[in-house]
């Protein structure tokens, strides 16, 4: 019995000191480890100041110095980016048009570009992007864990992930909005003639949630048929488990087009758009640095439209007026963003102004720009930034 | 179509009995299909049903099926994202491989060979065909790849690959004995080079080139005859010397490379299965002795392992893995998704693997332990030399068995956002010409590339289990 109850005691001891240990780790991971300085800002006031008259002075200031860079850098996203030499960029590789991989094992697509227009913004090359790809389900998580620096993956800014999921949406790059497609032969034209419907739609989405508020509101009876993921739920639709199906009115469009030229039945795309679908890039509360990063580069694309700079000319073209100037960085004019002076111009070089990812992207997929909410705002669009200056 | 007719006798496989005549096919359709007039219902409907089932199944494969997407997509679902300027490096591991694999199996053949001889018994070598009849499913693996990237180089590689591979047998069998025992180091390092010149000098390939050094240390040195006393010092000075050397040429070679993080489609299935595979087996084996220890606190610690791990779902620990492993280890440098994914399944396979070599060791009688202790051989002697040969012999199919789920399971990685060959296939079909085309053949084929090798290693473990004569002795 005694020995028995050494050897507990041995074991919890031994649990208690590991336990112990784990506990300093944890520590050391976190406290002591300021980031390395990125941007030389903070640490400017202390140097021109005059040496301190005592001895006793100086660790004061430093000290405080030090606080300062601490403070300064509570988030420290960027400096990391910097640091890593790459943009870790969650997205999803099943998005028709959104990214997808090619045979090639490239990313393509409207969201991985706006990937690529960050990491030439903040280091200078389109191609230092590491693709992270995520589920639905976890996509705010990933965010949460720090394990990606942005979530450039089809997500709709609504208040609740910017409140409760910590998420912190920055300038919306699509507008969207949700829509329904039945076969045409059906002779369905509105959602009313829904009633009792299968409707297929993807779990966990905005998408699920409009689709039960509107035919809750309008008193619609109806059985959703879930799926994971948008792309499970349109195979369903195609197998005929449901006699509707509903996403975005962009992947609609897409869908439609493959369908009817895939020598299937003609699909017919509800008029009514029952919600509001801004789409964004998302950052993670708590870091403003990083947020407004994200911000200026994805404005950049649409500032440099409005100026008519394209990845053809933005290398020849020279500030004739003093604001064209600013933004092509001519004069080193730098706002304190912390993008470097000349991110304009690497990000349109080397990605392209928004008019360009567009139609590269999306046109095909039979959704037009020019003259949708999307077009620039002196042509009656939604695409308006501030001024660079 | 044999279920409704009495099992025929099962054809004797040990020797003793003599096997009984083949029966002619109208003899044997008599006895086993129309035996009375239920069987014969059972089996026209059964027929009926089988043979629209493969014409419907022939159709959809030679006919109707869409295989563009896969064809199209077939070095994407093999290698995923790999930089395809790197392919190389796959290319040369390819070729090294081979011959370790040659060098590996010619060493065997050539040592039972000895041992036959020695021993005055006939022996009959397996020859290459022999390989090609038992791994069928695995070679017609490859030639549905090879027909479809409708391509000369593709098979170029293979045939060259394992022609490689034969050749290092032929030679590894012709050498002279001294020169066989060199040679097994030589496909040790065959093996390492090809892992390094694919994935880098960084991660494991330390460990496994210290490893290898230090085996051939002490390999190399037994036979030297000093002062007893100071030999273990003397040889552990040696090793420990050696591997400062290994190091020390790894920290200045840097020849790039492609780390297993980078790593995605079908690579990273066989991958991780393979890495789990060799990392669970000794885990088990500690659990299960542990579990069976003496000492109560390595007992307690080796059920606590066990019951925790099994408790839990796989999915839940991969999981944990992905998200929360983060939150304990330092952040400067933090092990990668796909190294916390293997750490992971290697825990979960290692508590499973130490219940089923549990039930082994239990077989084993007392009486057998009890010789040999009476015999004077260690403890350790008595359990790598007695218990565990027969433990491990009686749980092979279950072994197996477990590692085959293992294998299949690996899509699971899929969950935790790791691009594996199932969410490849999705990505398939975000391409704008694959959008709808093709959904069931894309499965097909990822069901069709786990089946061929799943079913080789089953096929292999039966044949490992008759050779060991389990189920019969």
């Amino acid at each position: 019995m005694t020995k028995r109850g050494t050897i507990l005691i041995a074991v919890v001891a031994a649990i208690a000191l590991l336990a112990a240990a784990c506990g300093d780790d944890g520590d050391d991971t976190t406290a002591p480890q300021p980031p390395p300085p990125a941007t030389e800002a903070p640490a400017e006031p202390a140097a021109p100041e005059p040496p301190p008259a005592t001895e006793a002075a100086a660790p004061e200031t430093t000290e405080a110095a030090e606080e300062a860079v601490e403070l300064s850098q509570a988030g420290g996203r960027l400096a990391e980016v910097q640091a890593r030499g790459s943009v870790r960029c969650g997205v999803r590789d099943a998005l028709p048009g959104f990214n997808f991989l090619t045979p090639d094992g490239d990313h393509e697509g409207f969201d991985s570009d706006f990937c690529r227009v960050i990491a030439a913004a903040v280091l200078g090359d389109a191609g230092a992007v590491d693709f992270v790809d995520l589920a639905t389900a976890d996509r705010f998580t990933a965010l949460q864990s720090g394990e990606i620096d942005v979530l450039v993956r089809n997500t709709t800014f609504t208040a609740s992930r910017d409140g409760k999921e910590a998420a912190n949406f920055v300038y919306t790059t699509l507008y969207d909005g949700q829509g329904v497609v039945v076969p045409a032969a059906t002779g369905i034209t509105d959602l009313e003639g829904l009633a009792d419907a299968n409707i297929c739609v993807a779990q966990g989405t905005t998408t699920e949630l409009n689709l039960t508020d509107v035919m809750r509101s309008r008193n619609i009876p109806f059985n959703p048929v879930t799926f994971g993921e948008s792309s499970e739920a349109r195979v369903g639709y195609t197998a005929g488990q449901c006699e509707a199906f509903t996403s975005d009115k962009s992947s609609l469009a897409v869908f439609k087009y493959e369908i009817e030229n895939g020598g299937g039945d003609e699909q017919f795309i509800l008029p009514e758009t029952i919600s509001k679908e801004p789409l964004g890039p998302a950052v993670l509360d708590g870091d403003t640095e990083w947020a407004q990063v994200v911000q200026w580069a994805v404005m950049a694309t649409i500032q440099a439209w409005e100026f008519g700079l394209d990845s053809g000319n933005i290398t020849s073209a020279t500030g004739d007026n003093p604001a064209l100037a600013r933004f092509l960085g001519e004069e080193g004019f730098d706002p304190g963003i912390g993008l470097p002076s000349d991110f304009a111009v690497q990000v349109v070089s080397q990605v392209g102004n928004y008019e360009e990812i567009y139609e590269r992207h999306l046109e095909p997929l039979g959704l037009p720009l020019h003259g949708s909410v999307n077009d620039l705002w002196t042509h009656g669009g939604l695409m308006y930034v501030p001024p660079y200056r | 179509m044999t279920t409704a007719g009495p099992s025929p006798d099962r054809p004797a496989t040990g020797a003793g009995r003599a096997a009984p005549p083949r029966p002619t096919a109208a003899a044997w359709a008599r006895e086993n299909l129309f035996n009375n007039r239920h069987n014969s219902v059972l089996t026209v409907l059964l027929g009926a049903g089988l043979v629209v089932l493969v014409i419907y199944g022939a159709r959809f494969l030679f006919v109707t099926g869409q295989w563009e997407p896969v064809r199209t997509n077939l070095t994407l679902l093999m290698m995923g994202t790999f930089p395809r300027e790197e392919q190389w490096r796959i290319v040369v591991q390819v070729y090294l491989l081979c011959a370790s694999v040659g060098l590996l199996w010619g060493g065997l053949t050539a040592s039972s060979r000895d041992r036959a001889r020695d021993a005055g018994v006939p022996f009959s070598r397996a020859r290459l065909r022999d390989g090609v009849r038992r791994w069928w499913p695995v070679f017609v693996l490859l030639a549905v790849l090879l027909g479809m990237t409708r391509t000369w180089l593709p098979l170029a590689f293979v045939a060259s690959a394992l022609a490689l591979g034969v050749a290092a047998r032929r030679v590894m069998e012709a050498l002279p004995e001294a020169g066989r025992r060199a040679a097994w180091f030589g496909a040790g390092v065959c093996a390492l080079a090809g892992w390094q010149v694919l994935s880098g000098t960084g991660g494991i390939a330390w460990w496994w080139g210290s490893a290898l050094v230090a085996a051939a240390v002490v390999r190399l040195t037994r036979n030297v005859r000093t002062d007893a006393r100071w030999q273990p010092l003397a040889r552990l000075t040696l090793v420990a010397g050696a591997v400062a050397v290994v190091w020390a040429v790894y920290a200045q070679l840097d020849f790039g490379g492609v780390g297993w993080d980078d790593w995605s489609g079908f690579q990273l299935n066989l991958v991780a299965a393979a890495a789990s595979i060799v990392l669970a087996f000794p885990v088990g084996l500690l659990a299960a002795v542990g579990r069976r220890s003496q000492l109560p606190a390595v007992r307690w610690l080796s059920v606590g392992y066990i019951e925790v791990i099994r408790g839990v779902p796989l999915i839940t620990l991969l999981f944990m893995g992905d998200l929360f492993l983060g939150f304990f280890l330092p952040t400067e440098d933090p092990l990668s998704k796909v190294t916390r994914a293997i750490a992971v399944m290697t825990l979960f396979t290692g508590a499973y693997l130490a219940e089923i070599v549990r039930g082994g060791l239990q077989a084993v009688p007392r009486g057998q332990v009890e010789a040999a202790q009476a015999i004077g051989l260690s403890a350790p002697r008595v359990l790598s030399l007695i218990v565990l040969p027969q433990a491990l012999r009686a749980v092979i199919p279950a072994l197996v068995g477990q590692f085959i789920n293992l294998f299949k399971d690996s899509t699971l990685l899929s969950i935790i956002a790791l691009t594996e060959i199932l969410r490849i296939r999705e990505s398939i079909h975000g391409q704008r010409e694959f959008l709808i085309v093709g959904i069931a053949e894309t499965l097909v084929f990822v069901a069709f590339a786990f089946w061929a090798l799943a079913f080789t290693m089953s096929r292999e473990s039966q044949r490992l289990e008759r050779r060991l004569g389990v189920g019969e002795r």
